[in-house]
């Protein structure tokens, strides 16, 4: 049985959310961005203090916003392994969907009935 | 020998300051909500300089008064010269005229968009629409509802009414916020 501990990538915040979003809202279709390099699993874990408080919550704010530009359709979440617990996480723009819910000129009337 | 305040004394430098304060705001016909922040610059000075108070020198309703007037002359020289590089007295968007916010009154090719060089046109405002209208899309229905809602009042109103509390709205707002930023809508 080994005893060997793999040591873990030093690993640090490339990206804030409000970054994500702004590169989201002027990416073309097929622009790819690395949001984040390391494991979010074990980097966001408070056990591991791979980084400081602020910069965890800040990388769970992170991966919960990229996971929502998917499920609206507004890019593809890839990952690219590089080893062991490094990970590059990519976020694709995607051609923007051109079916509108709804409106605020709905809501609004909505509001007034 | 660090100098010992009693609360006869304190209420002393208060007052001062408050008198400072009104003078300075009264002569440069400054917004009464900026007396707050006047008296606390004036104070904050006062209390940093007392250590240098000597008690064998005079009283120290003399010193507050003369260390409250060097400040309150500083204040006024570097209001003067931030009017002269404006072009005139700041006003507050939120200034009440005539019924309406200051800030609702303020045509669209006076506004910050054209401050800077951004495009004020009907062109534009129609595309700011339509990327509006498209950015919306991206919200869910309790966002849009907010939204609505915030049309017709202020997030602090909405507060006040019970709707929510003030800083789970600002919270929401803070997420909206950055929604459409993601779904291509630009700051304006």
């Amino acid at each position: 049985m080994t005893s060997k501990i793999t040591p873990l990538p030093p690993v640090r915040l490339r990206c804030s959310e409000m970054e994500l979003c702004g590169w989201l809202g002027q990416a073309s279709p097929g622009d790819v961005l690395q949001y984040h390099r390391g494991f979010i699993l074990v980097d966001r874990d408070p056990i591991h203090e791979r980084l400081p408080k602020k910069d965890r919550e800040e990388l769970a704010r992170l991966s919960a916003r990229a996971h929502w530009a998917a499920e609206r359709g507004f890019a593809h979440l890839l990952q690219r392994r590089h080893g062991e617990c490094d990970y590059s996480y990519l976020i694709i723009a995607r051609p923007r969907p051109k079916a509108v819910a709804a409106t605020i000129l709905a809501t609004l009337d909505q509001e007034a009935a | 020998m660090a100098l010992q305040l009693s609360r006869p004394d304190l209420q002393l430098l208060l007052s001062e300051a408050h008198c400072a304060a009104w003078r300075l705001v009264r002569r440069m016909r400054l917004p009464r909500h900026q007396l707050e922040d006047v008296r606390q610059d004036l104070l904050l000075d006062l209390l940093e300089r007392l250590p240098a108070y000597d008690t064998r020198r005079g009283t120290l309703g003399a010193f507050a008064g003369k260390i409250l007037t060097h400040k309150a002359a500083r204040l006024a020289k570097s209001i003067w010269r931030e009017r002269l590089l404006l072009g005139g007295e700041p006003v507050s968007l939120d200034e009440s005229v005539a019924g309406f916010a200051r800030v609702e009154l303020i045509p669209e090719e006076q506004g910050l968009a054209a401050f800077f060089c951004q495009n004020t046109d009907a062109f534009a405002r129609i595309e700011r629409r339509l990327d509006l209208v498209s950015a919306l899309g991206a919200l869910d229905n309790d966002d849009l509802r907010l939204c609505a809602e915030l049309y017709h009042a202020t997030a602090d109103r909405l507060a006040a009414r019970g709707r929510a509390p003030r800083s789970s709205l600002y919270r929401r707002l803070k997420r909206i916020r950055l929604e459409l930023m993601a779904a291509g809508l630009a700051a304006a």
